[in-house]
């Protein structure tokens, strides 16, 4: 869905590149930035308290095309937003007479981000005597990710394991009989796995043995499509509307989410169109437990409940046979 | 300057030319034969006063004796010599080694320039190299021809193109195309600074290995980049006619001279002319008057006219060779055209020879190639220099760095470079007798980020000696996602050290290299001379990939609270859902929308759909909405709408109509639900199915 201008806009491609990049001063491996997925890992294993990043950032733009466009005094921002923390700053980049390429650096301070800032590029000018109208943006913004220690957009979500009974978390002493539980109010996801629950962990991390494999298979099956299901419910009661009622496909984690679900859940809609069936049933209540079952559904599949689940009953067979013999 | 040539040898070959007998000279002389004999031999030289005397008989004049720069009696007629077929009747229909490679100009630029590479002569300046692509028809051509003597070489090509071996369907094709288009395409490579093809006629030398001799290398230097003596091979694999001339200025004087020493071979396969057999080359030149070699053509120091006449002359005085190659084509067949060709050289040039062409700000390139193209002595292209920036820019900023000394142990920014150091475990030679030990060589890795240009990338380009090029390896475990970048691992001689250990180290991986020295795997040489060598060679690339993940890798250092990796891999957001693709039929959606606003501030709004094909109608509602940055969209009522093709519209609905692709319809918007004025917002639009929008 692209969006028509009332002036002309740039036709070649606006592309953003993070040279390189600094933590109070100090350099920044360049291991921690990925061209290729555009994201920067602003992370010092060192020390987690840092105040400001610097990022060297370069910016081509079409400059024939701008050179001979209609457009007056030209100029290109860098724009380091987050949605969590409603942070928009805006950073002037320069362009030498000689270069072809805007660069500038653009401070993160850490204290107004909590997870990922964006960090996009628009290139302004003036047009019919109205100044600063969007001419051009980078495709794909890049991230900054603040707690990555890696430089890479796929994300994952959080697995903490911890002692629900005697753990330090007060609010987890009355869950201290569940195996699991799933927390969908933090930044992240994250799935709690109780540690008091005697033999849950070994089993998880350290199967042996195909019996012991597949039954780790089908419990991690089973925790998975309980987490898919809880974050597909969580993310659709959080959306934002236009006017007229329709909802915007989140960013984040609950977009993914849902982009993720929702092809299972209504397969004969587009995206768009499955999000607003999904709002609207859950909304008015009307077939809102027939979807029930197809997000249920589309969580087991997602998180391969009917593949280990199979894989578990061969082996528990293999083994009762292997028993009788 | 050079050394004048023994007395003795040059009044040989003087009476020789002149067909002179020792014992006529000397009754000339009034003397004996025997003292005409000990001067011949070495044992005596003539008295100064006999000197004027010898001069007269020679018909030369007193200076002449004294600087032996030049023959007496007049040029001999240059001729072609064809060597007769073998005795035990024995035939070759072609050269073996011209097959070693792919004929194409890549191949001949590689091999030839590092030929030239390896004859360096003076080590705190480049070689440089020149190729000259020169197309010659009409006069030009004539008495380029002339020159050549074509007619006495005619009748050998006529006979040797009847074959019907691959090599004859060659010749014959450039026969044809020289009989028929009445052009004729030189390829010129002249090196400067470089040794020229020294040493005497027959014997051992530079010359002998190119003019006389196969699979000679004449190598002599430990860091030369060659090793099989093929390289030469390329130049009468890339002449259709199987012709190269040369004529080269000599870095060490041979009879006394050093300038124009000319010859040219050809390549011919066995053929029959006038019923006597031929076993294949031929070379042009002056006739020999040695009795061992009578009648052999050999090389002759031309005049200036004549190298004029054969399109060989050589700047200046600066020793190297000019080889031409009568006849050139691609043998790949992908260059026709003069530019094309020239491109070809260019690249190939930029491709292999970048790192020799590469200086530092105290360190002179090695080498400094450029390319031409001339027509009937014209210039079509002018002199180029090749460029290893353009081509390959991250690649000699690597380089660069590390000859300037500004490399870096991390990296910090794009334009960095890194180095660190990569083991190898030289073992020592069998024939040392002792039992093997190794001595580790240390062969030096740079990396930098790929520039966003860069065509290949994520390799590590390996090289050693004069910087050549052997491999491009692709690197193993480095894991996933690491970003595009540039490596070059110096060896050798490469790493500019010269110690007993780095020749060792370009003495084991010269001979870890087969004949097209694009690997370092385990040859027959290798195996034969070196106890271990495969499994140091193993050792050698195992190390190569740890240098290179230690600066490039993704460091996991384990702190994260990464839970049981059966469950973390069914949690990943943002990967494709498991056998996914599973969607229902498609739906209608907006492609293309232009618009503009109009007079009165309303949008006017063109918009094309894509429509799945099916049988019924599509019922559906355009909305269209103002872009905002965050927030709620504010929607847009219409004016009007209006269909264009394949569709009607009903109140606020668009029916498409059945078994379309495509449907187009116009809306204006209304102005006064406009939020901000029209010029002030962009817009997006939408289509909606038919169903029930909550108000």
């Amino acid at each position: 869905m692209s969006t028509v201008y009332a002036y002309p806009t740039l036709v070649g491609k606006v592309e953003a590149t993070v040279k390189g990049a600094h933590i109070d001063g100090k350099p920044l491996q360049l291991s921690l930035i990925s061209r290729s997925e555009r994201v920067v890992a602003l992370h010092q294993v060192e020390r987690e308290d840092w105040t400001e990043g610097v990022l060297d950032l370069e910016v081509s733009v079409p400059a024939g095309e701008v050179d001979d466009g209609p457009w007056a005094r030209v100029g290109c921002f860098a724009v380091l937003s987050e949605g969590a923390t409603n942070t928009r700053v805006v950073t002037r980049l320069d362009k030498q007479r000689d270069d072809s390429v805007w660069r500038g650096e653009v401070r993160v301070h850490r204290s107004c981000h909590l997870a990922r800032a964006t960090l996009d590029v628009c290139v302004v000018g003036t047009y019919g005597g109205i100044d600063g109208r969007v001419i051009g943006t980078t495709d794909a913004p890049w991230v900054v990710d603040l707690h990555g220690r890696t430089p890479t957009r796929q994300r994952e979500l959080d697995i903490v394991e911890v002692d629900f009974r005697d753990g330090p978390e007060e609010w987890l002493r009355r869950f201290a009989d569940a195996p699991w539980l799933i927390d969908t109010e933090r930044e992240q996801p994250t799935i709690l796995l109780n540690t008091s629950f005697e033999g849950l962990s070994p089993l998880l991390s350290g199967a042996h043995g195909p019996l012991e494999k597949a039954t780790a298979g089908l419990l991690a099956a089973q925790i998975a499509a309980d987490a898919w299901s809880t974050m597909f419910h969580s993310a659709l009661a959080d959306l934002e509307f236009d006017e007229d009622g329709t909802p915007h496909l989140p960013g984040g984690w609950q977009g993914a989410v849902l982009r993720s679900l929702l092809p299972d859940v209504f397969p004969e809609l587009p995206l768009a169109e499955a999000l607003a069936e999904a709002h609207s049933r859950r909304a008015d209540g009307r077939g809102w437990g027939e979807v029930q079952s197809r997000i249920q559904f589309a969580a087991a599949r997602r998180g391969t409940l009917p593949k280990n689940l199979t894989a578990a009953i061969r082996a528990v067979s293999r083994a009762q046979g292997g028993a009788r013999r | 300057m050079e050394e004048s040539e023994e007395f003795g040898v040059w009044l040989g070959r003087q009476l020789r030319r002149t067909q002179l007998s020792q014992a006529d000279f000397a009754q000339r002389l009034g003397l004996t034969r025997a003292a005409v004999s000990a001067w011949v031999t070495g044992r005596a030289r003539p008295r100064t006063e006999m000197m004027a005397k010898i001069a007269e008989v020679l018909g030369t004049d007193l200076a002449t004796l004294v600087t032996r720069d030049t023959d007496t009696g007049g040029a001999r007629p240059i001729g072609w010599y064809h060597r007769t077929a073998h005795l035990d009747g024995g035939r070759e229909y072609g050269n073996a080694a011209a097959f070693a490679f792919d004929a194409d100009l890549a191949v001949l630029a590689r091999e030839v320039t590092q030929n030239s590479l390896d004859e360096r002569l003076d080590h705190d300046r480049p070689v440089r190299v020149r190729f000259t692509l020169h197309e010659l028809t009409g006069e030009h051509l004539n008495s380029f021809l002339t020159a050549l003597k074509w007619d006495e070489v005619a009748p050998h090509y006529e006979a040797a193109a009847q074959s019907r071996q691959k090599v004859a369907r060659v010749l014959a094709e450039g026969l044809r195309a020289l009989r028929e288009e009445s052009s004729l395409l030189l390829l010129r490579v002249d090196d400067y600074n470089a040794s020229g093809l020294t040493g005497p006629e027959y014997a051992d030398g530079r010359y002998a290995a190119v003019v006389r001799r196969q699979l000679d290398s004449h190598k002599r230097d430990d860091r030369a980049g060659g090793s099989y003596g093929l390289g030469k091979a390329t130049l009468w694999a890339a002449s259709r006619l199987g012709l190269v001339l040369m004529n080269s200025t000599l870095s060490e004087a041979h009879e006394g001279r050093t300038e124009r020493r000319v010859v040219g071979r050809l390549d011919l396969p066995w053929r029959e002319v006038d019923g006597v057999a031929y076993a294949g080359p031929a070379w042009l030149g002056e006739p020999d008057t040695e009795k061992e070699h009578q009648g052999v053509s050999r090389s002759w120091w031309a005049d200036e006219r004549v190298v004029a006449d054969l399109c060989l002359e050589r700047d200046g005085d600066d020793p190297g060779t000019s080889f031409l190659v009568v006849g050139a084509h691609d043998a790949a067949g992908s260059s026709d055209s003069l530019e094309s060709m020239r491109d070809a050289l260019d690249q190939a040039l930029a491709d292999n020879f970048w790192a020799a062409m590469t200086s530092g700000r105290s360190t002179p390139a090695m080498l400094d190639a450029s390319v031409r193209a001339l027509r009937n002595g014209e210039t079509v292209v002018p002199d180029r220099r090749v460029d290893p920036v353009e081509r390959h820019p991250a690649l000699t900023r690597a380089l660069r760095a590390h000859l300037d000394g500004e490399t870096v142990a991390e990296l910090t920014s794009a334009g960095q470079v890194a180095a660190t150091e990569v083991p190898l475990a030289v073992p020592t030679p069998r024939v040392s007798g002792k039992r093997s030990t190794t001595h580790e060589h240390r062969a030096v890795l740079l990396v930098t980020a790929a520039d966003g240009t860069d065509q290949e990338h994520s390799r590590v380009i390996c090289m050693r000696g004069t910087r050549m090029r052997v491999m491009a390896r692709r690197p193993r475990g480095l894991g996933m996602g690491v970003d595009p970048f540039q490596a070059v691992l110096l060896a050798g001689s490469a790493t500019g050290r010269d110690d007993a250990v780095t020749r060792a180290a370009e003495a084991f991986l010269r001979a870890a290299e087969p004949p097209e020295h694009d690997k370092w795997g385990a040859t027959e040489d290798l195996t034969a001379t070196y106890a271990n060598a495969p499994r140091r060679l193993t050792e050698f690339n195992a190390a190569m990939d740890k240098a290179l993940h230690a600066v490039i890798g993704r460091r996991t250092d384990g702190q994260r609270e990464d839970g049981p990796e059966v469950l973390r891999k069914l949690l990943r957001l943002d990967v494709p859902t498991p056998g996914g693709g599973r969607r229902g039929p498609g739906q209608p959606a907006v492609d293309r929308v232009t618009g503009r606003v109009d007079a009165d501030g309303a949008w006017t709004l063109d918009v094309t759909l894509t429509v799945p094909r099916r049988d019924e109608r599509w019922q559906m509602k355009p909305v269209a909405k103002f872009d905002v940055r965050s927030g709620g969209r504010p929607s847009l009522a219409w004016a009007a709408l209006e269909p264009l093709e394949n569709c009607e519209v009903v109140g606020d609905r668009l029916l498409v109509a059945p078994d379309v692709r495509s449907a187009r319809f116009r809306g204006v918007t209304a102005v006064e639900s406009h939020p901000v004025a029209a010029a002030m917002a962009g817009v997006i639009v939408d289509v909606q199915q038919a169903r029930e929008v909550s108000a």
